[in-house]
């Protein structure tokens, strides 16, 4: 067999799983598994609204910051 | 006759005919009807179908004033300000009851202007909110959480726990990338052994070197940075431990096996460097998360002292900093306050609570010119009174800092497995350096004698000497816990098993701790109801030891609210009810009243009387707990030498010693007393348990070896504690020697197992007849074979 062949499958699949578990040490550290339950029972009302609340929290706090900066210390 | 409906707010079912009725809907209080109003006002009402049929608490009304938690003082201590300006609090929330009210929260919170972050913990109820101070004021927030029928109320984040959360969740990331890591190299490994017995290229092992070689490299580095860390401070410290073992022989194979990737000759052994550090890091790990956080101990008294009192100033009551109020000014408490200074009363009347002191839960009354004491609490007064020492000289302040010094003094039992892998660490490498130096000289290639000398550090490598306490604990703990024993720290299990004094408190703790009736005396016809009503209206332990026991003995009973209620302090409660008079209470209130009573007891006695006639006698007196003098026996036989100490006096600590079998006691106690009776018998180089329930106990089970407390004891006292016993009974207590007995039996058979297996394997290793794949081999099955055994303290258990 062809040793590049598997050097480059060995290469692929190590590539993958680490990039999988980069995304769990990130979310991780991000504290999305801090609390068992919520993250078990929050799933059920998982709507749109949801979502659009948390894109308007975060243009809360862009403005917020932009009115922050402006203001002369 | 009664129809059952349940609060459309918070789904508790009563009776129709006490609901208010509103439209289709019914409430049981105002407060549910109000939240529900505003939820539907404000859009959130599908609040209610998330949230099902789940049970909610009903709003209380809320009669503190959320604008303290503007005040300056509390900002200091609790609010932080994030790196780009804004402000940030830790709450609790009360209440939270389902996913949905989770839910609720944050959306309520997250729709408010100037809130940029709410994100609510529903595990333990703990909230984190960010928020512009410019825009909302941290009052709004708290009155949002108040108004949609939930409490909240800060706690400290960073003393409190973020240090253990941390230090975990290092581990956890620590942990998957060597699990990952370790998986991976093993099946690389699987290739490489069966090619090593069926052939392979050079060319093609290289590859699954170098692939292995990467793999590693995280393991070593990152998972295995414990290692380094402890080892350097061991060195620091002048101490050979199990980490030096682990990071030398893990890099040591490590250079190893990068010098046979590089020079293309024989085999590297990239896959015992990850497993090493995988299995002990997993050993690690469970010491870890069974281990009480220092921090749990540092702040106990601090967050159950409030750090506001209020004062008398210009006749004003105004709210001023603990620590700001001076000899002499005028503080005013009411009925519920903890005392928070020593002074003298001016104003007022009523009972306080001076279990802190001296143990027993009966009020003592108190009027003009009687000195309160700080520590304590006011049961039903509402009194102004001088202080006569500041904070930093009161009683509550100098029991703090006898506690700060007891906790400091708290001897540390070392741990067996610790004392012995010194030992087998120092012994191991230097068996390894020598194996390697008599190798090289008997004439051997350098890399043969390497190979040798490593192979003896990773066969001996304490995989199963890591893995032999923490694993027994851990099923010791489990089996606790289920059983309503809480070991707060896994060696607690250890230093348990070695005890040889057990000290009892005696209200609380040997006896219920509050008085029940023992005997009923009817001598007239009455209306239940009645009495049932009129105790019921009282806090006084007398009133509500009758009130439970009515409670248990009839059934159908309701209360009633009384035209007029009077309760005299230190004799009884007076009422009418259409016109029917009635009294209950003490001797000296029947006396007052001109009723006659001829009972004589040497129990507590509560008379009823209705319309001046007396009706019935209860007798009351402090139950000894079910199984107690079994129990004691039972310890006496197992070489625990028992102690009763009770700030209670003598006549009554010697009548609960005879009948349950305590020979040793000592009575009229005070905190201090206790603590150093314990310091006297740790002098005499004893292992001491303490049992108790109160805060007068603290001091002592903060200094015993072990500190047990019941479930129901108070607040403080759980927090000082190793060991909680959740259902109050003793025969927890028998249970828990039981288990931390059977666990340390077995801690010690599994150090045997790891020993016995490296007596036989190091000779071998050292022989030059193990290469390093079969010790990676045996390392896993010596490992098996001690976490199997743990397992076997479930069985024991059962069988005992």
């Amino acid at each position: 067999m062809d040793g590049w062949l598997i050097a480059m499958m060995l290469g692929g699949s190590i590539f993958l799983g680490g990039l999988a578990l980069m995304a769990f040490l990130w979310a991780v550290k991000n504290g999305q598994f801090d609390d068992e339950e919520k993250f078990l029972n929050a799933v059920q009302f998982d709507n749109q609204e949801d979502l659009n609340d948390a894109v308007n929290l975060e243009k809360k706090k862009a403005k917020l910051k932009k009115e922050k900066s402006y203001r002369p210390e | 006759m009664s129809n059952k409906v349940a609060c459309s707010h918070c789904h508790l079912e009563f009776n129709e005919d006490v609901m208010i009725k509103d439209e289709e809907h019914y409430f049981c209080c105002n407060g549910c009807q109000g939240v529900f109003h505003l939820l539907s006002d404000e859009g959130y009402d599908t609040f209610y179908a998330k949230a099902g049929n789940t049970q909610l608490t009903p709003p209380t009304q809320q009669y503190e004033d959320s604008s303290n938690f503007n005040s300056p003082a509390f900002y200091d201590r609790f609010v932080r300000t994030s790196g780009d300006g804004f402000n940030q609090v830790s709450l609790i929330i009360e209440g939270i009851h389902c996913s949905a009210c989770v839910w609720l929260n944050e959306k309520a919170l997250h729709n408010m202007e100037g809130v940029i972050e709410a994100n609510i913990n529903f595990t333990n109820n703990k909230a984190n909110i960010a928020w512009a101070d410019d825009v909302v004021k941290l009052s709004d927030i708290i009155d949002m959480i108040r108004a949609i029928g939930y409490n909240a109320y800060p706690y400290d984040a960073e003393i409190q726990e973020s240090h253990a959360n941390k230090e975990r969740k290092d581990y956890y990331l620590r942990m998957s990338v060597a699990i990952f890591s370790s998986m991976n190299i093993m099946w690389i490994a699987v290739a490489q052994y069966a090619g090593y017995f069926s052939g392979m290229t050079q060319d093609i092992k290289t590859i699954l070197n170098v692939a292995e070689w990467l793999l590693s490299t995280p393991v070593l580095f990152f998972s295995g940075w414990i290692f380094f860390r402890g080892a350097y401070y061991g060195m620091k410290t002048k101490v050979v431990n199990m980490d030096i073992l682990v990071a030398t022989g893990a890099s040591l194979t490590y250079l190893y096996s990068i010098y046979i990737t590089l020079t293309k000759q024989g085999e590297a052994y990239f896959d015992s460097v990850s497993m090493i550090i995988t299995f002990v890091l997993i050993g690690k790990f469970l010491e870890v998360l069974s281990k009480k956080s220092a921090s749990d101990t540092l702040d106990i008294i601090g967050k159950h002292i409030p750090s506001e009192i209020h004062i008398i100033k210009d006749e004003k009551i105004i709210l001023c900093a603990l620590t700001d109020a001076k000899v002499g000014d005028t503080i005013v408490v009411a009925s519920g306050e903890k005392v928070l200074l020593d002074g003298k009363i001016v104003k007022g009347s009523g009972s306080f609570d001076e279990s802190s002191l001296t143990g027993e839960s009966e009020p003592v009354y108190k009027e003009v010119g009687d000195s309160v004491i700080s520590g304590t609490i006011s049961i039903d007064a509402d009194v102004h009174f001088i202080a006569s020492k500041d904070f930093e000289h009161s009683t509550l302040s100098s029991l703090v800092h006898l506690l700060d010094s007891a906790i400091a003094k708290k001897p540390k039992i070392e741990q067996l497995a610790n004392t012995l892998s010194e030992y087998f660490s120092s012994v191991i490498l230097a068996f390894s350096f020598i194996t390697f130096i008599v190798w090289w000289w008997w004439p051997h290639s350098f890399e043969v004698a390497f190979m040798v000398g490593i192979s003896v550090i990773v066969i001996a490598c304490p995989c199963a000497l890591a893995l032999a306490t923490p694993v027994a604990t851990l099923v010791g703990i489990s089996i606790g816990a289920s059983r309503g024993i809480l070991f707060k720290e896994a060696s607690h299990l250890e230093t348990m098993a070695k005890v040889d004094t057990l000290v009892l408190d005696k209200t609380g703790t040997i006896t219920v701790g509050k008085p029940e009736v023992v005997n009923e005396i009817l001598l007239e016809e009455f209306d239940i109801n009645l009495l049932y009503s009129l105790v019921t209206s009282s806090k006084h332990p007398v009133s509500k030891g009758v009130a439970a026991y009515i409670k248990k003995s009839s059934e159908g009973l309701s209360s009633s609210t009384f035209d007029t209620f009077n309760q005299h302090q230190a004799l009884g409660i007076e009422a009418y009810l259409d016109g029917i008079e009635m009294y209950g209470g003490n001797y000296r209130l029947m006396e007052q009243k001109g009723i006659k009573v001829e009972h004589i007891s040497d129990k507590t006695l509560f008379f009823f009387a209705v319309n001046k006639k007396l009706v019935a006698i209860y007798e009351l007196s402090d139950k000894i707990k079910e199984g107690a003098k079994e129990i004691i026996q039972d310890l006496y036989s197992k070489k625990i030498d028992v102690i009763m100490l009770t700030g209670d006096n003598e006549k009554s600590a010697k009548k609960v010693a005879k009948e349950i079998g305590i020979h040793k006691i000592y009575a009229e106690q005070s905190p201090k007393d206790k603590a150093d009776f314990i310091e006297k018998l740790h002098d005499n180089s004893k292992t001491v348990v303490m049992v108790g329930d109160g805060i007068n106990d603290i001091l002592a089970l903060s200094s015993a070896d072990i500190g047990i407390v019941m479930g129901s004891g108070s607040d403080i006292a759980v927090d000082v504690s190793d060991v909680v016993l959740l259902n109050d009974s003793l025969i927890s207590l028998d249970d828990a020697f039981k288990i931390s007995r059977t666990t340390y039996s077995l801690i010690k058979q599994n150090l045997g197992i790891s020993l016995v297996y490296n007596g036989i394997t190091i000779p071998l290793a050292m022989g030059g007849y193990i290469i390093p794949l079969i010790a990676a081999i045996s390392m896993s099955l010596s490992s098996l074979l001690v976490v199997g055994n743990s397992m076997r303290i479930k069985l024991k258990w059962k069988n005992n």
